[in-house]
């Protein structure tokens, strides 16, 4: 799943035939001059300004004016870009009209194990959550497209009626069609309005989320896939992911500020059970992280130099399984290579090492990383006859087997 | 016995080095369990009609290569598993494929990264046709002693100490393919081992589930107990707990989830698996799972480290309530056989050598010439001379010697386009011929009559210092036993037009003062030979060899200077011509002198 900013997912959603609000996105608030003359709408309308960022609480953080006109909008936008926000610079801005209308509803459509979902409601905005049970879905098999019939009960289920009825089956139906064809994984329209000047059924937010996997089958798919934990990637995190799509298997890099402990495991099951370790242990998580799939040891030694420049950090935990065909000596010289590094940089004053691994060159793999005890590092180093987490036990509490 | 695959289970591997890859490993597998290879074809459509070869024990097994799933059960009826090995794009249509031959029951799909929706539609074609779709991402398939689907189980170390050539009481399911191992480790450590180990993969939707499986563990009287590794987001673990719930259950159940750790993260945060993801609503937390397994009756350690201490105590349960007994000790997994290498290393073998060599060793980090580091040469500061006499003669030279040979080199590298060498360099360059083809045409020149003289001169010039013979003794016995004295005579130059090249490198070596005999008698011959014909002068081969004998190079080197210098010209005419865009040449007519008979009539063939 990859969530897809405001912008384009509206791209999206009216490629498929939904009304939006007109919108434009921009990185300059001088761009809205030359744009205001190109769009009547821009002159003639009440505007809203949002930071086109990965940011979650915009509302609350300031990010999001409402009810401008045009100049108040270059400076609205003006202000925001380039604001540090949580750590990241905005550095994109959407402006989108206001769209008159009077009730607000709810229309989503999921992706589901055995085909899909859509759900409906009469309420908008923010009631959805408070009023969760009055939310009315029907499941749609894979394979399968919703009748009209069934929309429209759907439709009456959830509370609508007359004239709405008919537009709402067109709308679902196009939000269902905009699912399957785009790889769609979630799409929510909140609020669905009925705009006041064409009776028209308009979608005036989206959440897009689609299937990163599918990105070789959608060559229009122009966009870069947003964070979607409430703040965008930092500059790190998106070093990481760039080698992550450039190699075989895979890295992977998340930064928790104010953390103790720093995980550098491999695996993705693996990596999940070190995490839980450490927080049942009464640890703090600097960072999650993992590789796996037999990443090169570049790879894996520009991850170690990330996790080693993790601010305030006691701890590294190199855990792993007992690998398939990742080679244990050849990615543990990535990571030796990273540690040395860090360590010539004065990062690993104060910081203790815990390895614990098995796999393919195990033994050449582990002796190398032994060996690193004798250049001055804190380092613990145990075998597949150590349980996987034990070390987690170890570290923390600080105590030997 | 085990589940979903045998001893009797034949695969179809589809996708081409990552699906080789893996067919070796079985191999090991099956070496190890002594077992026959189960993998009967490849499908691999550039590879089609091909073998692959794969090292099984100490045989080499041939796998034929073919276009299609059909072409290959066509072929292989016995065939009834298929692995997947093909990049995301193409897995989805590969794998229908699969699922479409009414032989195969099984396909179990290890590519990472497919689409969702692929993974949904190929789950509910299997489904439709009844039959079982593993994965995606899946690490494979591994019943003990019986089949190993995949590279599941790691390196040949690790199967013998997972103890994987017999059969034990654990079944084993999990999303992660480290985790598989990790577990069939801990079994093995802490009770009898596994029956079989499934890996289900970490995507969203993955193909047949935990409950499918413990179904089928559940009707396999050998399986005691069901190890089950699952993740939070998705509801498959919730799926296994009503399955152990529903009614009672012969099999353990003993469960783990990951994904406490989302609690206090991020929401949203993605973890190493497609899969590993709570919903929006914080559907399928792994607090969520747990409670549902416990309730459930499964045991449910309270953390991944209290796995082993749960699988002994479960284990010792089932020992003592008679359901399992202990192990027989008689199948002892066998080892790998040691490739000749490894053999030689461990001082296992003795191969007696075929063949000596004397001057480089490669066996090392680098190439040591005559025993010295190339890379420890050039720090040193020595040039290609010295590596010349490292090689050549397995000497380092002295300043002196390294200067002299630098000379001969230098001197000797080309002499224009129209010698043989050259001439046959560039018309094969202009007949489009690649460089090394065209370069070894001109080298076929050096010969007798064009820089080949070398070796020859050297041989009677230190044949005459040898046997102390006088320049007249030693014309005497050319005359007569040998014929003209190489190196002595040009085409073109004389005494009254002299090669300068011959003059600079004698004057060059007299200057340093090193004692030069050979040389010395070579100009004594000279001095003679040019009194009966101007241009019966010490040439170029002469004086290289005369002064490479007084450096105390073999005689059989000598010819290498020429060829080695000459070289450099070859491969210059033959860039040339290649960058000018050089058309085919060909000799004009009036050049070749034509003296065949006229044209007549062909008589008619005698019967």
């Amino acid at each position: 799943m990859a969530k897809v900013l405001e912008g384009p997912g509206m791209g999206l959603v009216s490629k498929w035939g939904m009304a939006v609000p007109h919108y434009v996105v921009i990185t300059e608030a001088e761009q809205l001059g030359s744009l205001a003359q190109a769009n009547a709408w821009l002159r003639e309308s009440k505007l809203v300004v949002k930071a086109h960022e990965a940011i979650g609480s915009r509302m609350k953080l300031g990010l999001v004016k409402v009810g401008l006109n045009l100049d108040e909008a270059r400076a609205a936008a003006k202000e925001m870009l380039g604001k540090a926000v949580a750590e990241v610079t905005i550095s994109q801005v959407i402006i989108s009209e206001m769209v008159k209308h009077e009730a607000e509803f709810y229309i989503a459509a999921q992706s589901t194990r055995d085909g899909a979902e859509l759900l409906l409601t009469n309420m908008g905005g923010i009631e959805v959550e408070e009023n969760w049970e009055k939310v009315k879905k029907i499941a749609i098999t894979l394979g399968d497209t919703p009748s009209s019939d069934q929309l429209t009960q759907l439709a009456k289920d959830a509370g609508f009626e007359g004239a709405l009825v008919p537009k709402v089956v067109d709308f679902a139906s196009k939000l269902f069609q905009c699912l399957e064809q785009e790889d769609g994984t979630y799409l929510e329209i909140n609020p669905l309005v009925l705009r006041k000047s064409t009776g028209e059924l308009t979608a005036l937010d989206a959440v897009t989320m689609v299937d990163a996997d599918a990105r070789f089958r959608h060559p229009d798919w122009n966009f870069s896939f947003a964070s979607e934990f409430g703040r965008p990637y930092s500059d790190n995190e998106k070093a990481i992911l760039e080698i992550d799509t450039q190699v075989k298997g895979s890295v992977k890099f998340i930064e928790i500020p104010g953390g103790d402990t720093a995980l550098l495991p491999a695996g993705g099951g693996a990596s999940v059970y070190y995490s839980d370790a450490v927080l049942a242990m009464g640890g703090t998580l600097a960072n999650y992280s993992e590789y796996s799939g037999d990443p090169p040891d570049w790879a894996v030694e520009a991850l170690t130099e990330k996790v080693c420049s993790l601010k305030g950090i006691k701890r590294i935990i190199v855990g792993g399984a007992i690998a398939n065909f990742t080679n244990v000596k050849k990615t543990f010289s990535g990571i030796i290579k990273g540690f040395r590094k860090a360590k010539a940089d004065g990062k690993m004053e104060g910081v203790s090492i815990w390895v614990r691994r098995g796999g393919p060159f195990e033994k050449e793999g582990l002796a190398a990383m032994k060996e690193l005890e004798n250049e001055g590092f804190d380092i613990h180093v145990y075998d597949r006859y150590t349980p996987l987490t034990d070390i987690v036990d170890y570290a923390i509490k600080g105590v030997e087997a | 016995m085990s589940i979903l695959t045998t001893k009797n289970t034949r695969v179809v591997i589809q996708g081409g080095p990552a699906g080789e890859s893996a067919a070796r490993r079985m191999a090991e597998f099956c070496h190890l369990s002594r077992i026959p290879f189960n993998v009967a074809a490849f499908v691999f459509p550039p590879g089609a009609g091909k073998t692959v070869e794969i090292q099984c024990g100490s045989e080499l097994i041939s796998v034929p290569t073919y276009k299609t799933v059909a072409e290959a059960t066509d072929a292989h009826p016995e065939i009834d598993t298929s692995l997947v090995y093909i990049g995301p794009s193409r897995a989805y249509a590969g794998t229908m494929e699969a699922l479409s031959s009414p032989n195969i029951k099984l396909v179990s799909m290890i590519t990472e990264g497919i689409p969702e929706r692929d993974a949904k539609k190929l789950r509910i074609e299997s489904e439709r046709r009844g039959k079982t779709f593993n994965g995606p991402s899946s690490i494979g398939i591994l019943s003990a002693g019986e089949a190993r689907l995949g590279v599941i189980g790691g390196s040949y170390d690790n199967l013998v100490l997972c103890k994987l050539h017999r059969q034990g009481s654990f079944g084993v399911i999990t999303k992660s393919g480290g985790l598989s191992n990790e577990i069939m480790w801990i079994c093995s450590q802490f009770a009898d081992g596994i029956t079989t180990a499934i890996g289900i993969g970490g995507d969203t939707y993955p193909g047949s589930d935990f409950s499918t499986y413990l179904e089928m563990f559940e009707n396999d009287p050998q399986t005691k107990a069901v190890v089950m590794v699952g993740e939070m987001g998705g509801d498959l673990e919730e799926g296994a707990a009503a399955w152990y719930a529903a009614k009672k259950r012969r099999i353990k159940l003993i469960g783990v989830v990951s994904g406490y750790c989302q609690e206090e993260l991020p929401k949203g945060m993605k973890f190493g698996h497609a899969g590993a993801k709570e919903g929006r609503h914080g559907e399928g937390s792994a607090r969520a799972k747990s409670e549902a397994l416990q309730a459930a009756g499964a045991i449910v350690p309270a953390t991944f480290g209290g796995l082993g201490p749960a699988i002994k105590a479960a284990y010792e349960d089932i020992l003592a309530s008679g359901e399992a007994k202990a192990p027989a000790t008689s199948a002892e997994p066998q080892n790998l056989p040691k490739t000749i290498d490894e053999a030689v290393k461990d001082g296992d073998v003795f191969a007696e050598p075929l063949l000596k060599s004397s001057i480089c060793d490669d066996r090392g980090e680098e190439p040591l010439y005559s025993g010295y580091a190339a890379s420890e040469l050039i720090d040193k500061g020595y040039q290609i001379p010295h590596v010349i006499g490292l090689l050549w003669d397995k000497r380092l030279l002295s300043p002196v010697e390294a200067e002299i040979v630098k000379r001969i080199v230098i001197l000797s590298a080309d002499h224009g386009p129209c010698v043989s060498g050259a001439l046959v360099t560039i018309i094969a360059a202009c007949a489009g011929i690649n460089m090394a083809q065209a370069v070894a045409a001109g080298m076929i020149m050096i010969g007798p009559r064009f820089g080949g003289a070398v070796t020859g001169a050297g041989q009677w010039f230190s044949y005459a210092v040898k046997n102390k013979m006088d320049v007249d003794e030693f014309l005497a016995y050319m005359k007569k036993n040998v014929g003209p004295v190489p190196g002595i005579g040009h085409r073109v130059k004389s005494l009254r037009n002299p090669d300068k090249r011959v003059k600079s490198l004698v004057s060059y070596v007299k200057s340093t003062g090193i004692p030069t005999p050979h040389l010395d008698f070579a100009l004594q011959v000279e001095a003679r030979t040019t009194v009966k014909k101007d241009t019966l002068i010490l040439n170029v081969d002469g004086t290289m060899a005369a002064i490479l004998v007084d450096l105390g190079f073999p005689v059989d080197a000598l010819n290498g200077f020429f060829i080695l210098s000459r070289t450099i010209g070859m491969i210059g005419h033959w860039i040339d011509q290649k960058q000018q865009g050089s058309r085919l040449v060909r000799l004009f007519k009036y050049l070749a002198n034509y003296v065949s008979p006229k044209k007549r009539e062909v008589p008619p063939l005698d019967s």
